[in-house]
């Protein structure tokens, strides 16, 4: 098993920095997108940027797989307009707020671990039950696409830390996986090396702030044919 | 970029936060595995109460995957420990943002308005529409009991009036694909008193609940005050 990993690894790194160009629906993903494949590598990340020693490999394993990865890419896209599609037309039709997927208490209790946190309406953790379950459906279907690029039928840890390197909106679930699994994602596609597995505060930032850049952000969403993001996103920040 | 920069300043209570829940959470992974377990069978240990409860029951949250996994998948057990370890961190993550947005707008309760404009904060977007419609579901089929167990009215109105107020400063970022959608969005995220689904049509299911005052309850039977 660890040996089956290892030898994966430098697939793994392609992979992770080929998924950067396919995840077009990312409304902030484009924006990390400043060129060809090499320099998304060095520009991406608000640590420093450390230097690629395995640049020319990289590029050399980025051509062998492309093909490959862009129809894999294509296919997870092509999947999850389909989840979110199904997602919408079922809860169109939802008519049992009883029974929840996941135990309300169970949510509340959690909710409240953060001492900051006095009172909960009723409807919060309603609606977190069904977010939750959106969450785990995503997380798992990007999960799964990992693991059939490597040809296996168990989903396994790595295959979670590959899709949450590879979706802007987890960053804050870097250090949830371990650094072993992470390490050729990053290294690959984001150069966060240096990040410990349960960092100091003060690197916690880096985790919790993907690199925003506003006009960017706009264009992105003018991109993804949501131009009524862009004045509301600017609002925001 | 300056305007990010003070993003993060703002974020470092919750990080911190996070980081202790991770932390929490990997040095209490063998005892939750455990637990959930004799959980699955029914029985709830007291003595592990506490642990298991930083996570949701991992039957629920397998049962959930295979939703979308081919028949043949397979699911390793530290696939399901870490994917129990997200949703939770997930949790924290979004209810320490809605939270922000209470106390700067001088609230107590955090509401599932607060709830979604906090997933759109932190780039969940693609949830929002789907969440609001279950909103507006939950609101028709179920809004007449909920009414019933908030707090006074006149506070309610006062509450609501308040949020009206912070539609004006920070305008929800919703996007709609249809017009139906646009138009439900901005009254039902924040006007509950005037439902936009009038014209749907209404189902009405009469449960049995305990009806606890108080709107900090959960929907459940037996649920507990914390």
């Amino acid at each position: 098993m660890d040996h089956q990993g290892h030898s994966q690894n430098p697939s793994m790194g392609v992979v992770g920095s080929g998924a950067q160009l396919a995840y077009g629906s990312n409304p902030y993903q484009p924006g990390q997108i400043t060129g060809p494949p090499g320099s998304v590598v060095t520009s991406v990340g608000t640590i420093q940027s450390t230097g690629q020693p395995a640049g020319a490999q990289l590029g050399q394993h980025q051509l062998a797989y492309q093909h490959i990865h862009q129809q894999q890419q294509h296919q997870l896209q092509q999947q999850l307009q389909q989840f979110w599609s199904s997602q919408y037309q079922e809860i169109e039709k939802v008519t049992d707020f009883k029974n929840h997927s996941l135990p309300l208490a169970r949510i509340k209790k959690i909710m409240k671990a953060d001492e900051d946190v006095r009172m909960i309406s009723a409807e919060a953790p309603v609606i977190f039950a069904r977010a939750c379950e959106m969450f785990i459906l995503e997380l798992t279907l990007r999960s799964w696409n990992h693991t059939e690029e490597n040809k296996r039928r168990t989903l396994q840890k790595n295959d979670i830390a590959a899709a949450i390197t590879r979706t802007d909106i987890f960053d804050f679930l870097v250090d949830i996986v371990p650094r072993e699994d992470l390490k050729d994602e990053v290294l690959a596609s984001i150069p966060r090396g240096t990040m410990p597995v349960a960092g100091p505060a003060d690197a916690l930032p880096y985790c919790y702030m993907p690199p925003q850049h506003p006009s960017q952000v706009g264009a992105a969403g003018v991109i993804m044919g949501k131009p009524v993001m862009d004045p509301n996103m600017y609002a925001q920040q | 970029m300056e305007t990010g920069g003070f993003h993060g300043y703002r974020k470092l209570p919750n990080t911190t936060a996070g980081l202790k829940l991770s932390v929490s959470d990997m040095n209490m992974r063998q005892q939750v595995a455990s637990s959930d377990h004799s959980a699955a069978t029914g029985e709830e240990n007291e003595c592990t109460v506490r642990e298991q409860d930083r996570f949701m029951p991992i039957a629920n949250v397998i049962r959930i995957m295979r939703k979308i996994l081919p028949p043949h998948a397979k699911i390793s057990d530290d696939a399901k420990e870490t994917i129990q370890e997200c949703v939770s961190e997930y949790i924290s993550f979004i209810t320490g943002e809605a939270n922000e947005r209470c106390q700067r707008e001088q609230r107590k309760t955090i509401t599932a308005e607060d709830v979604l404009w906090a997933m759109s904060k932190l780039g969940f977007d693609d949830y929002i529409e789907p969440l609001t419609m279950y909103l507006h579901r939950y609101r028709e089929l179920e809004g007449d009991r909920t009414s019933m167990r908030g707090e006074p009215l006149g506070k309610r109105t006062v509450e609501y009036a308040t949020l009206g107020v912070a539609t004006a400063f920070v305008p929800p970022p919703y996007h709609h694909h249809n017009g139906y959608f646009g138009a439900a969005m901005p009254m039902g995220t924040y006007v509950r008193e005037a439902p936009p689904n009038t014209a749907s049509s209404h189902h009405h299911h009469h449960h049995h609940h305990h009806h606890a005052r108080g709107i900090s309850n959960a929907h459940e039977p037996n649920a507990r005050s914390i």
